[in-house]
């Protein structure tokens, strides 16, 4: 994977203080949100954490010793949420799927993946579709529960999968 | 004895005075004719100059601004008008407005990172990357000439000098003498405290809070609440020319 490059904000300390003024905190929000977007993808991380303590070097420039806390991580987290790029996995807001790729658009690529191997009718456990052989080297690997969940749930509206658990595991079968 | 004047002496003065007035009608007239032809001819030589040296002063932008210079001294203005003569001979208008144009879309672009302010040095090299390496190299006199011409459409395009920094203001609005002296305690490291300014000119507590609070307000300035000791600093970006903060700008 290649490096990851940093924007110019990410070397200039105030970025990482939420800005009092209107103007510029919306300025702040739009260079963070682009960032998160992008540097999760890179990466291929799907959650982030909005706990100041995490180390993560998304939200940690330790060359200028300037971190986001935790008012500033929910204040950009928040304003992904509202655009549909990322969901709170908890009600207190500690940790958040960020969502590169819609909602929407993961339920055609996992769709599209199982019908290329195609496994429509058979049961699939959720651990399967994120580290199975059938989907390393797919944009799925990796890809963590909480988001297979929410992506199959779309599914199952459209009639397209359906969840069973049982024995503690969760099962999807394709239609 | 003396003579009283009579009436063929007072007829004699008024002769000589009509003949010294008809002979000064002369004299200024054949003075006029000439400057009228020495300034023609003056003129046709500065042509007939910036026509032979039209590559040099195009290209070569120190051989640029002595030609200003000297047109300055004798009180021409060759970007005057882009119908004269000038910007047909040179093509003068054209680099300029140009230019203008390329300095408006630089500051534009940053606007909403420095509150419209920005450093000479970011904005020339904004510039040059936005010309590309084949144009004709500019120089700082040529952008502060470019900018000159900007000011007659409003906008608030102007120059500032805060120390022996210039940064280029494109909104509206005055700094201040106050917050004129934030800027320059900032120069070097970039950032001041409310400390440090209230230290250094011996402020009144509420005379600082106002100047920081005016800067954070007009976008000049940011807050950094994670310096040592955990004490407030106010950044300037319009003051960040080595740095990245400006020149990363995605153009």
């Amino acid at each position: 994977m290649s490096d990851f490059t940093f924007p110019f904000f990410f070397n200039y300390p105030p970025y990482f203080t939420l800005q009092p003024v209107k103007e510029t905190r919306q300025k702040q929000i739009e260079l963070w949100t682009e960032l998160i977007l992008r540097y999760c993808r890179h990466q291929k991380e799907f959650i982030v954490s909005t706990d100041p303590a995490d180390d993560s070097p998304l939200f940690f420039n330790r060359s200028i010793e300037r971190r986001l806390n935790r008012e500033a991580r929910v204040v950009f987290l928040n304003e992904l949420v509202s655009r549909g790029n990322a969901q709170w996995l908890d009600k207190s807001q500690q940790q958040c799927l960020v969502l590169w790729k819609k909602l929407g658009e993961w339920a055609d690529v996992l769709y599209s993946t199982i019908r290329q191997f195609g496994l429509q009718d058979s049961v699939m456990t959720l651990d399967e579709l994120s580290s199975g052989d059938d989907v390393k080297d797919t944009e799925l690997e990796g890809a963590p529960k909480a988001l297979l969940t929410e992506v199959i749930r779309l599914l199952e509206a459209q009639g397209k999968a359906q969840m069973f658990s049982g024995d503690g595991d969760v099962g999807v079968k394709f239609f | 004895m003396r003579r009283r004047p009579g009436i063929q002496g007072l007829q004699r003065t008024v002769q000589a005075r009509d003949q010294y007035k008809e002979l000064g009608r002369n004299v200024a007239e054949t003075k006029l004719e000439q400057m009228r032809a020495q300034m023609a001819s003056f003129k046709e030589h500065l042509e007939d100059f910036a026509l032979k040296h039209r590559d040099d002063i195009r290209k070569d932008p120190v051989f640029r601004a002595q030609f200003h210079t000297m047109c300055a001294n004798i009180g021409v203005d060759p970007l005057a008008s882009n119908k004269g003569v000038w910007a047909q001979v040179l093509g003068f208008g054209d680099f300029y407005y140009e230019l203008g144009v390329q300095i408006v879309e630089a500051c534009l672009a940053t606007r909403s990172l420095n509150g419209g302010l920005m450093d000479m040095q970011s904005l020339m090299r904004y510039v040059a990357r936005r010309r590309g390496s084949k144009a004709d190299p500019v120089t700082e006199d040529d952008v502060l000439r470019a900018i000159d011409k900007l000011q007659v459409l409003g906008g608030g395009f102007g120059v500032v000098r805060v120390g022996d920094r210039r940064l280029v203001r494109s909104v509206p609005g005055e700094l201040n003498t106050d917050k004129n002296q934030a800027l320059l305690l900032a120069q070097g490291r970039g950032y001041i405290s409310k400390r440090q300014l209230t230290e250094a000119y011996n402020w009144e507590e509420p005379r600082v809070v106002e100047t920081l609070w005016s800067l954070l307000k007009e976008g000049i300035a940011m807050v950094d609440d994670q310096g040592p000791g955990g004490q407030r600093l106010y950044w300037f970006p319009c003051l960040e020319s080595s740095g990245n903060v400006q020149a990363d700008m995605p153009g």
